[in-house]
């Protein structure tokens, strides 16, 4: 499989995207486009400006993040993976919540506390979903990889030299997705 | 690099150390440890985790921000503007 490098697009009209500056990848975890990463992340906030009213667009805003970066990153990568089976599961959760929320409000006419209880749901973005395979447990793994099963989604399945590598390409996923965000507020608050 | 990898769990040191080095590369306070070689595991995760949940602080905090930009935003500005444009092409 050939390593993906990002090549600068011809016409950049965008000042604030930055270049990949990490050319020491090979083809085991490529860092993720930049295009794509700002093209999934636009896409989402144009939606959500039309659709979203005020008051939930922080929360949506942050799923939105998170899923366009895991879209835009190589499925190659158990993370990705992972973190849209997390966004899948949680809002077919919160679909089948808002029906019984609506069918008992129906019935009878107490306040809904739904918005308050899926803002719990939405709370827990980048956790890993509840476990389910026991975490193996390799030799010489040191104690501290727990706590790293644990933000990393997806983690607590894995081998630990999976989880090292998964990490290195989470959080280079996660620095671009902050670039990119700071970059829009900047072209943004600039203006 | 070659991520070969044995499929019975039996990995070697070398990998597990050449991946925790790729690791320390990627965190922003590497060029401190230069100095010290190899630094202990254990302090390399505890400061990936931290480095990755003050990521995630981040974007929480620039959602937060663009949030409240989106709401005052002019659409007829350059910025809007360009955002068409990436959208388009």
């Amino acid at each position: 499989m050939a390593a993906k490098r990002t090549a600068p697009p011809p016409a950049n009209p965008n000042p604030n995207r930055r270049r990949v500056t990490s050319a020491a990848d090979d083809s085991a975890s490529a860092p993720p486009s930049k295009r794509m990463l700002a093209f999934h992340f636009l896409r989402a906030l144009s939606r959500i400006h039309s659709s979203t009213p005020v008051p939930r667009r922080t929360r949506t805003i942050r799923r939105a993040a998170y899923s366009s970066m895991a879209r835009a990153a190589s499925p190659r990568s158990a993370w990705s993976r992972a973190l849209l089976r997390q966004v899948r599961v949680r809002r077919a959760v919160r679909s089948r919540r808002a029906v019984l929320m609506r069918r008992r409000v129906s019935a009878a006419p107490a306040p809904p506390l739904g918005a308050s209880r899926s803002s719990v749901s939405a709370g827990q973005t980048s956790v890993a979903p509840p476990v389910r395979t026991p975490p193996p447990r390799q030799e010489g793994e040191p104690a501290r990889a727990d706590a790293l099963r644990q933000l990393i989604p997806g983690g607590n399945g894995m081998e630990y030299c999976s989880l090292l590598e998964e990490t290195a390409d989470y959080v280079r996923c996660l620095r671009a997705q902050v670039q990119l965000m700071q970059g829009l507020v900047d072209l943004f608050s600039g203006q | 690099m070659s991520s070969r990898r044995s499929s019975r769990g039996n990995i070697s040191e070398d990998e597990i150390n050449e991946l925790i080095s790729k690791l320390q590369s990627l965190l922003p306070a590497s060029s401190r440890r230069r100095g010290s070689g190899q630094a202990s595991t254990t302090k390399l995760l505890k400061e990936t985790c931290s480095y990755i949940k003050s990521l995630h602080r981040e974007v929480d905090d620039l959602s937060d921000r663009l949030s409240d930009l989106m709401s005052t935003m002019d659409h007829n500005s350059p910025g809007a503007e360009i955002i068409r444009s990436i959208l388009r092409s």
